[in-house]
């Protein structure tokens, strides 16, 4: 967590996800561009540009679907919590891998012609109007625009500067993108593959993606509870020491009610930092600690621990009888709640 | 830092132990599944050239010349040079002409039935040929006879293409790998090509005009890089084999 932008910290951690994540890049490339063509016939060997166009472009969709389905992963096997830390690296590595795909294009396909290269890829559709031409390139263009505006706004300032519900919203573009490669492919395999390899490949991915997303969604899922002040939250002993329960409530924000020492508290369920599951986290150091990306806060007052200043807002608790009656209207973020024996 | 012993803190310098066998061993199956699905889908990308493009006709055998060569220009339905007969070439050959790059050979038609030379470099893809030129053609005397062989009417299945990618200046191809591309050649008056799925007359590289025997781009345009069913009559200008093709499919 940060209140300032200084050079990237860099830890063990961060660099072994960097250099798994680099290096299976390079080797997706190599295998495509290198060592694929020595298996194939002379007869049906690609030039090298066309294979790198193919190359680049299937990379950046398949580290897309691989990026999107670390969340619901996360979800489903908290081991996968470690991927999501760094997910911005894949983000913008598809970026640039979707940029050299269009690069090789307009420099293959589109080059060699006193049109300008761009001219010439948004003219050229000789289909224009008839099914399926007209799409393909439209929807490889609008993936790229919207990959390009999520790496380009990916750093913490620009998330500060948006507010987190802005800059979630945007970042929510990505489905759109990963909608827009989809289409872009399958409308690429009906003007013109004759192998099914890789638009099966492309519609497994979709399909596993959206599969993953369901299955986590259903998981998580609670019927929201009902009322408008003090409502029955959960058995105090279903609260786990350290960590917390989760409570949809029919008004407003889900709320996490933590246990640490003994004693409970409630704060809402979204962090300020990127709204990531807090219940999903873990008290560490006396602090909610968020899964996503370690933002924490003290669990009395909701607020980070100085020099941070996020804060969260917070509820007031009882206990009876074993029972954990939750007060449904937030406080303020950062006011100050006295932890509730239990 | 305390806590729970698989909760991984992000900023954290390193995961937790009972964590970092289980994260090992994903990346380990990452990087081998990235370099596995790479070698997978290169070997199984499509050849956009087909298995037989480019095999319709018998080989022409490399054209070698010094600086210039000269022949006889036809300017319709697109430029084209004639070479003489010679050993083993009794139609003589016939070379496509075009710019440097997606561009055409230029204005050539007041050279029509002239003499002409012109220096470049040829492509070749077996029976078809094309001069990229590299200076300005020019007329050097009067040409000889060019003769036009009619050989009826044909319903011909293939692509439109244009001819410096038919010729080998890139591998063609059925569709995508090669629709807009070569709609850019063909717009900037690079000579268009019917790709025969099957040899006609011996050839499966036919110069593509209309009824009336012009290019008419902008009737074909759209049928471009698309497997299509054309009907028409189909003569033989030199070496050449020349398709008058009806721009309105017939139904396969």
């Amino acid at each position: 967590m940060s209140v300032r932008y200084g050079v990237v910290g860099w830890t063990p951690a961060k660099r072994w996800y960097d250099a798994v994540l680099l290096g299976a890049i390079a080797l997706y490339l190599v295998g495509y561009t290198e060592l694929a063509p020595m298996l194939v016939p002379e007869s049906r060997a690609l030039d090298g540009q066309s294979l790198r166009i193919k190359a680049f472009g299937s990379a950046a969709f398949l580290l897309l679907t691989f990026a999107l389905a670390i969340g619901p992963l996360a979800r489903l096997d908290r081991r996968f919590l470690p991927l999501l830390y760094n997910r911005r690296h894949l983000g913008v590595m598809t970026f640039a891998l979707a940029l050299a795909h269009a690069l090789e294009v307009l420099g293959w396909h589109f080059a060699f012609s006193p049109t300008p290269p761009l001219v010439a890829a948004l003219s050229s559709e000789p289909g224009l109007g008839t099914w399926p031409g007209t799409p393909f390139v439209p929807f490889g263009i609008l993936a790229l625009l919207i990959l390009f505006a999520l790496a380009a706004t990916s750093h913490d300032f620009w998330l500060n500067f948006l507010t987190p519900p802005v800059w979630k919203a945007l970042h929510l573009g990505i489905y759109l993108a990963y909608a827009a490669a989809v289409a872009h492919q399958v409308f690429g395999y009906f003007l013109a593959a004759a192998n099914p390899g890789f638009v099966g490949v492309t519609v497994a991915s979709a399909g596993l993606l959206l599969g993953l997303h369901l299955a986590a969604g259903l998981r998580g899922r609670r019927a929201p509870i009902l009322g408008a002040e003090w409502v029955r939250a959960a058995a105090a002993a279903d609260i786990p020491e350290g960590g917390a329960v989760v409570v949809e409530v029919a008004a407003g924000e889900p709320v996490a009610i933590f246990r640490n020492e003994g004693q409970l508290s409630a704060v809402s369920n979204l962090c300020a930092h990127q709204n990531g599951p807090l219940g999903e986290g873990r008290v560490v150091d006396g602090c909610i600690t968020c899964p996503w990306h370690g933002f924490q806060y003290r669990l009395a007052d909701g607020c980070a621990p100085a020099p941070y200043t996020e804060k969260l807002a917070t509820y007031r608790l009882r206990v009876e009888g074993g029972e954990v009656f939750l007060d449904v209207r937030a406080c303020p973020p950062g006011t100050y709640q006295q932890p509730v024996p239990a | 830092m305390s806590g729970s012993p698989d909760f991984f803190i992000g900023w954290s310098s390193s995961p937790p132990r009972p964590l970092r066998r289980f994260l090992a061993v994903l990346g380990a199956g990452v990087m081998a599944g990235a370099i596995a699905l790479g070698i997978g889908l290169g070997f199984a990308a499509d050849d956009p050239a087909g298995p037989g493009f480019g095999q319709g006709g018998a080989p022409v055998p490399a054209l070698v010349f010094e600086e210039r060569v000269t022949g006889t220009l036809t300017a319709e339905p697109y430029p084209v040079l004639h070479l003489p007969p010679s050993p083993g070439l009794p139609r003589g050959r016939a070379l496509l002409l075009a710019g440097d790059g997606k561009v055409g050979v230029g204005d050539v038609a007041a050279m029509a039935g002239q003499s002409v030379a012109m220096g470049g470099f040829a492509l070749r893809r077996g029976d078809i040929e094309m001069l990229a030129t590299g200076d300005a053609p020019e007329v050097v005397g009067p040409g000889a006879p060019v003769p036009v062989e009619r050989l009826g009417r044909w319903r011909i299945t293939g692509e439109i293409c244009d001819g410096k990618c038919a010729s080998g200046g890139m591998r063609p191809g059925i569709g995508l790998a090669h629709r807009a591309c070569a709609t850019l050649c063909l717009s900037g008056d690079i000579p268009a090509i019917f790709v025969a799925t099957a040899p006609v007359e011996g050839s499966a590289y036919l110069l593509l005009a209309d009824a009336e025997g012009r290019a008419n781009l902008a009737a074909f345009r759209p049928l471009v890089g698309q497997r299509v069913r054309l009907e028409g009559e189909v003569l033989r200008q030199g070496a050449m084999l020349v398709f008058r093709a009806d721009p309105r499919p017939v139904a396969p």
